[in-house]
């Protein structure tokens, strides 16, 4: 509450005067999208009726059809309009909310988390087609090193028809972080979805999987039913995840409500959010001058910094210090 | 003939099956207990130092340091079941409990760098002990489970398999003893 009362009062003296400027622009846009809608709806009309008149369409085809052209023309004018509004609104809100949470991370809006990383976390084994990201926030926290941005990693397949389509394998927030306690093995932890769906026949098929390790049974009733786990050490698994980490990893999950995937690699906690949308973008039908609209911001980058303490990252155990 | 071929041969790969599980889980007690075990020995390598560390500060905890002593030497001896090996670890972690929440009486030894270096060491040790004592449970848990159930109780009871004793740590042992905050007070 205290953090939030003094965002508040950043917001007001060294955020408010510059988002005028930026909100000036915002209703810029709004505005010439509005018209942009009006003109095209009447260029639409007037397309499909010549189409009609035309003879080649019959008038579904030719209503399909302007609509559609439509839609591209509004969406090309509406990336080329919000592209400059984008990045003087992370450099104005983004940036600056990063700076009042913790002023030793730097943010990158145009960097992410290299594929080097992601491979090596190995919590997606599958090949993937396209990788791109966005929103690279990085440095240490009580001496732990953290990066974390955007991601969104999609493989390319083919329908039935052989039309070929993307397909997500991964999109949402992935966080890399140094872990508090030395290890040689690997553990991964994924939702549990059989042993919830299909109970003791789902575990004994989890048991089946070998290619993430061993399935680690654990002595944390909520853990174990929210997550299934897999490494190469039973003894080591163990070690990492303790009950009070299990606790953490319990309610992070209860406080995001999103589909969490962890791994401990290389002495580093590699942890995947799903949220299915790119993170941190504008809003734009949102004012930048309430500060409620602001302070959603602030609470997810404060969530995803957070994780450190939420963790207890920062208690290194004694090998580590 | 043919359909009590196929019977046999079903009959046969359930045997089967039934046999490899109970001794893959018998055999995962066994390697679990083994990583346990040199974990163990890692903590009894590290105790005649710890001992002749602490002896040198403190005259009033001769019985403690002689009782940790004998229960080493007792813990090393190869001969031992593991139940057996299991109850020394518990006392002998006990034993330690005890010393280390004592420390706080001996200033001196607060302060020494290498009596410091020994006790980190111990309470790394202490939490590897802990998650192999989790491990070592499941996996007995696993296979008492399977020598009990039907109908693998029947291979088990043919087999002579026998039910395995988990760890079984006192409500006070659970908590390990937070040398941060003592040496906070």
């Amino acid at each position: 509450m205290t953090l939030l009362s003094s965002l508040m009062d950043y917001y007001y003296e060294s955020m408010y005067p510059e988002l005028k400027i930026l909100e000036d622009k915002r209703l810029a846009i709004v505005v010439k999208l509005k018209k942009m809608i009006f003109i095209l709806l009447f260029a639409c009309i007037g397309f499909c009726f010549f189409l009609i008149q035309s003879g080649f369409f019959i008038p579904l085809h030719a209503f399909i059809l302007s609509g559609m052209f439509s839609f591209l023309i509004y969406m090309f004018i509406y990336r080329h309009e919000i592209a400059g509004y984008k990045s003087l609104f992370k450099d104005q809100i983004i940036e600056k909310i990063i700076y009042f949470i913790n002023p030793v991370l730097v943010y990158e809006k145009a960097d992410y988390i290299q594929e080097g990383e992601y491979v090596l976390s190995g919590i997606f084994p599958q090949n993937y087609d396209r990788y791109s990201g966005n929103d690279l926030v990085y440095g240490a926290i009580d001496e732990v090193s953290i990066r974390f941005s955007n991601l969104h990693v999609e493989e390319k397949r083919h329908d039935k028809n052989g039309k070929e389509e993307w397909y997500s394998l991964f999109q949402g927030l992935f966080f890399v972080a140094d872990f508090n306690k030395d290890f040689q093995g690997k553990t991964f932890i994924f939702p549990d979805f059989a042993q919830r769906t299909l109970g003791i026949f789902g575990e004994w098929m989890q048991g089946l999987n070998m290619s993430k390790g061993e399935l680690i049974k654990l002595d944390h009733s909520e853990f174990e039913r929210l997550f299934v786990v897999y490494g190469d050490d039973q003894i080591e698994s163990r070690y990492i995840l303790s009950h009070a980490l299990m606790e953490r990893i319990v309610d992070f999950q209860h406080k995001t409500g999103k589909r969490l995937s962890l791994s401990f690699v290389h002495t580093k906690m590699y942890l995947c959010i799903d949220y299915k949308k790119e993170l941190f973008e504008p809003i734009l039908s949102k004012s930048l001058l309430e500060f409620a609209h602001i302070k959603d911001y602030f609470e997810l980058l404060a969530l995803f910094i957070g994780i450190v303490d939420a963790f207890k990252l920062n208690e290194k155990i004694w090998s580590k210090r | 003939m043919e359909t009590f071929l196929i019977v046999a041969g079903i009959i046969g790969l359930v045997l089967v099956l039934m046999y490899n599980n109970l001794i893959s889980k018998k055999n995962q007690v066994d390697n679990i207990f083994a990583g346990l075990d040199a974990i163990l020995k890692k903590r009894y390598d590290l105790l005649p130092n710890f001992v002749s560390s602490v002896q040198e500060y403190t005259a009033h905890e001769k019985t403690t340091l002689e009782k940790i002593t004998s229960l080493r030497s007792e813990a090393m001896q190869s001969s031992l079941k593991s139940d057996s090996k299991i109850a020394l670890d518990n006392q002998l972690s006990q034993a330690l409990n005890g010393l280390m929440l004592n420390v706080e009486n001996y200033p001196d030894l607060k302060a020494n760098e290498n009596f410091l270096h020994l006790q980190r060491t111990l309470n790394e040790l202490e939490e590897q002990i802990s998650a192999a004592r989790r491990a070592y449970n499941q996996s007995v848990t696993d296979y008492n489970n399977a020598i009990e159930m039907f109908p693998t109780n029947m291979m088990a009871s043919f087999m002579r398999m026998e039910r395995k004793t988990v760890f079984v740590t006192k409500e006070g042992e659970r908590k390990n003893v937070d040398v941060k905050n003592l040496f906070q007070k």
